[in-house]
C-alpha cells in the first residue's frame, strides 16, 4: 500500500519512515511538511494511507482532512500529547499513534487498516466519480470527528451551504451543500426525497401512502421523510424491478 | 487571586436551615415553658393572700403573659433578621438590642397589665402604686429579653464562626488545587513527548547530538521540578536552562527556529522568579515558530536600567486577539494555555516584587510581538 507522511518536523518523519521500514506491505511515496504540500501529494500520488500529524503550522491535520473531497484515504493520526485530539479519536474510534510511536502499536494500526478496508480505495478515484457504499467521509464538528462509511448514513439534510449527516447516534454537519453531495452519491443507494433531504435506501424501514399521492418513508432509527407525488413516482420506478 | 465566596451546595444549605429551625422551635418551647412553670410555681406557693377562686385567673394571666413573651421574641427575630443585625459587631449591636429590649418590654408590660386591669377590670390589690409595679415589670421584662437576645446572638456568633471555618477550608482546597495545576503546567507535555520523538530519530542520525539532547532535556526537567520550591533564582541559572530548552526546540524545528541573545553581563546575577523567562520563551516559540510554516527569529534581550531588570522576548507574528487567547476546545488546535501561563507568571511576579513589577505582551512592530518583564532590582516589602 502506498503511504505518505505529513509532519512538520523532519526528524519525526524520519523516525516514522524508519519504523515503517519494518512494516511489510507499506511503501512511502512522499513526505509533506504542511497541509498544502499534503494536498498536492494526495492529488499526484493517490496514496492509500496518510500518516497525519495533528499539530502543524498553518492548517492542522484535522482541518486538512475536513477540507478533502471524499472519498478520503485511510488516515492514521500522529500526535505527541494532545488531550482534546486524543479524546476525539477515542470517542470515534479513529486510529491514532502517540509519538514517540511504539513499533508494535504501529504494526497493529496498519494491520487493522488492511483488514478492515481490504484493498482500500483503489488507487485513483477520479474526483468526479461516484462514491461507493464503503467509501468514507470525514466529518468534524467542534472537537469531535468521525470517519463515516457512506452505508451507515441514513439521511442527509440540507442546511444552507452545509449538510447534516445522520448516522449511528450522531448528526454532525458536513461543510458541503446537499447538491454537491448528491452529485457524488450513488443514485442506486441514495435517493433525493425532496429539496431538503436525501435518504439511504438501505435504511428504509417501511413506506406508507401519504397525502395527495405522496409517500411517507420511515427510516430505521426513527426518522420520517415525506415524498411529494412526483418524487413518489420516481421512488416507485426506482424501487420496482 | 480573587477570593470569591464558594456557596455551599444547595442540599447542605437546606438541611442546615431545617436543622436550625428545629433547634429554634425547641429552644423557644422549652424556654417559655420553663418561664411559665416557674411563674406558676411561685405565684401559687408564695401567694400573699388566700383567694382560691382566683387561682384559675392567675394561671390564665400567666399563660397569657408567657404567650405574649413568646410572640414578641418570635417576631423580633424576624425584625432582627430583616435589619441585618446578625452581621453587626458587638459595639453596634449592644445599644440596638438594649433599646429593642426596653421597647418590647414596655409593650409587654403595657399589654399584660392593660389587659388584665384595664379590659378585664381586675381589681388592683397591691399595696404599691400601679406605676411602680409597671416600672418593675418593665425592668424585669427588659432583663429577660436581654437574656433571650444574648442567647440568640451568641448562637449566631458560633454559627458564623463555623461557617467561615468551612469557607476557609474550602478556599484552601481550591488554592491547593490551583497550585497543583500550576505545577503541572510548568513542563509542557506536548513539548516533552515531541522532544523524545525527535531524540529517538536523532540517535541514529547524530548520536553525539542525541547524547547532548538527553542532557539538555534532563536539565530542563530537573530545573522545572526543583525551581518551583524557590522564590527567585539568579537570571544566569534560568538563562542556562532556557538555552537548553531552545537547543531542544532547535532539534525539532531545525532551521525554522533562529536565535538572537543580547544579554548585558551585569544582569546575570539579578534575581527573578523561576520559570519566568522560560514561560516567555515557550510562548514565543509556540506563536512565533510552531504555528508559522516559515518559522522565524526569537530574540532575548536583558538589560539592567533605572533600578529594573528589563527582559524582552520577541517573536514574529501578530498578537493573538482576545478570543484566540481563551482556550478553545477545538480538536487539533493547541489549546492556548499560554494565556494562562502568562497570567500565572504575571501574578507570581506581582506577589514577589509588588506592584512595580510588570509583565506585558504587546505588538512592537508589524509582525513582531514583544513580551516584556520589568523586575525591580530591590525586593519590595510587599
Amino acid at each position: 500500500m502506498k503511504a505518505i507522511l505529513v509532519d512538520d518536523e523532519r526528524l519525526a518523519r524520519n523516525e516514522l519512515r524508519r519504523l515503517l521500514a519494518a512494516v511489510p506491505g507499506i511503501t512511502i511515496c512522499g513526505e509533506a511538511t504542511n497541509a498544502d504540500q499534503a494536498r498536492e501529494l494526495l492529488r499526484t500520488q493517490q496514496p492509500e494511507i496518510v500518516f497525519l500529524d495533528v499539530q502543524m503550522p498553518g492548517e492542522t491535520g484535522m482541518e486538512l482532512l475536513a477540507s478533502l473531497e471524499p472519498p478520503v484515504p485511510h488516515v492514521i493520526f500522529t500526535t505527541a500529547y494532545d488531550e482534546f485530539a486524543v479524546k476525539a479519536f477515542e470517542l470515534n474510534a479513529l486510529d491514532y499513534l502517540l509519538k514517540p510511536v511504539d513499533p508494535a502499536r504501529l504494526i497493529v494500526a496498519v494491520g487493522k487498516l488492511t483488514e478492515r478496508a481490504g484493498p482500500a480505495p483503489t488507487g485513483a478515484p477520479a474526483p468526479t466519480s461516484r462514491l461507493a457504499a464503503e467509501d468514507k467521509v470525514f466529518v468534524r464538528e467542534g472537537d469531535r470527528c468521525w470517519f463515516v462509511e457512506l452505508k451507515t448514513i441514513r439521511l442527509l439534510e440540507s442546511e444552507g451551504n452545509y449538510t447534516r449527516v445522520h448516522f449511528a447516534d450522531a448528526q454532525p454537519q458536513l461543510f458541503r451543500s446537499l447538491n454537491a453531495m448528491e452529485e457524488r452519491l450513488d443514485p442506486k443507494s441514495f435517493f433525493r426525497a425532496n429539496r431538503r433531504q436525501i435518504i439511504n435506501l438501505a435504511w428504509v424501514d417501511k413506506i406508507e401512502p401519504w397525502f395527495s399521492g405522496g409517500l411517507l418513508v420511515h427510516l430505521k432509527g426513527g426518522a420520517k421523510v415525506e415524498l411529494s407525488r412526483r418524487q413518489a413516482q420516481d421512488f416507485r420506478e426506482n424501487m420496482s424491478l | 487571586m480573587s477570593h470569591q465566596a464558594i456557596p455551599l451546595p444547595p442540599h447542605d444549605e437546606a438541611r442546615r436551615d431545617r436543622a436550625k429551625m428545629r433547634l429554634y422551635v425547641l429552644c423557644q418551647a422549652i424556654g417559655w415553658g420553663l418561664f411559665l412553670a416557674v411563674q406558676v410555681f411561685f405565684s401559687i406557693n408564695f401567694k400573699t393572700r388566700e383567694a382560691p377562686h382566683e387561682t384559675v385567673m392567675l394561671v390564665a394571666t400567666l399563660v397569657m403573659v408567657s404567650a405574649l413573651g413568646l410572640l414578641l421574641t418570635h417576631y423580633s427575630r424576624a425584625v432582627v433578621a430583616r435589619l441585618g443585625w446578625r452581621d453587626l459587631g458587638w459595639r453596634a449591636l449592644f445599644p440596638r438590642v438594649f433599646v429593642m429590649a426596653l421597647v418590647l418590654s414596655a409593650l409587654w408590660s403595657a399589654v399584660g397589665y392593660g389587659y388584665t386591669h384595664g379590659v378585664l377590670r381586675q381589681p388592683w390589690e397591691s399595696k404599691y402604686s400601679g406605676w411602680l409595679i409597671l416600672s418593675i415589670s418593665w425592668i424585669n421584662g427588659a432583663t429577660l429579653l436581654l437574656g433571650w437576645f444574648s442567647f440568640y446572638f451568641i448562637y449566631h456568633l458560633f454559627d458564623r464562626f463555623n461557617r467561615s471555618e468551612i469557607e476557609r477550608l474550602r478556599l484552601m482546597t481550591v488554592v491547593k488545587e490551583s497550585e497543583l495545576r500550576a505545577l503541572k503546567s510548568q513542563v509542557n507535555p506536548h513539548f516533552i513527548f515531541n522532544s523524545l520523538n525527535s531524540l529517538r530519530a536523532l540517535i541514529d542520525e547524530d548520536p553525539a547530538r542525541a547524547r547532548l539532547a538527553v542532557t539538555q532535556l534532563a536539565n530542563l526537567l530537573r530545573y522545572s521540578l526543583q525551581s518551583t520550591q524557590l522564590e527567585t533564582v539568579p537570571f544566569e541559572d534560568e538563562l542556562r536552562v532556557v538555552n537548553d530548552y531552545l537547543a531542544l526546540e532547535q532539534v525539532r524545528h531545525e532551521e525554522r527556529l533562529r536565535l538572537r541573545l543580547d544579554i548585558a553581563p551585569e544582569t546575570l546575577h539579578l534575581p527573578l522568579p523561576p520559570m519566568l523567562l522560560q514561560t516567555l520563551v515557550e510562548n514565543a516559540v509556540k506563536y512565533g515558530i510552531s504555528q508559522r510554516p516559515e518559522g522565524g527569529e526569537i530574540a532575548i534581550i536583558a538589560r539592567s536600567e533605572a533600578g529594573f531588570l528589563r527582559i524582552q522576548v520577541t517573536n514574529p507574528g501578530e498578537l493573538p486577539s482576545l478570543s484566540a487567547v481563551v482556550p478553545r476546545a477545538v480538536a487539533g488546535k493547541p489549546a492556548t494555555s499560554t494565556g494562562l501561563g502568562l497570567r500565572n507568571a504575571a501574578e507570581r511576579l506581582r506577589l514577589l516584587f509588588g506592584e512595580n513589577a510588570t509583565l506585558e505582551l504587546r505588538s512592537a512592530a508589524p509582525s513582531l510581538v514583544v513580551a516584556e518583564a520589568l523586575i525591580p532590582l530591590r525586593l519590595s516589602v510587599a
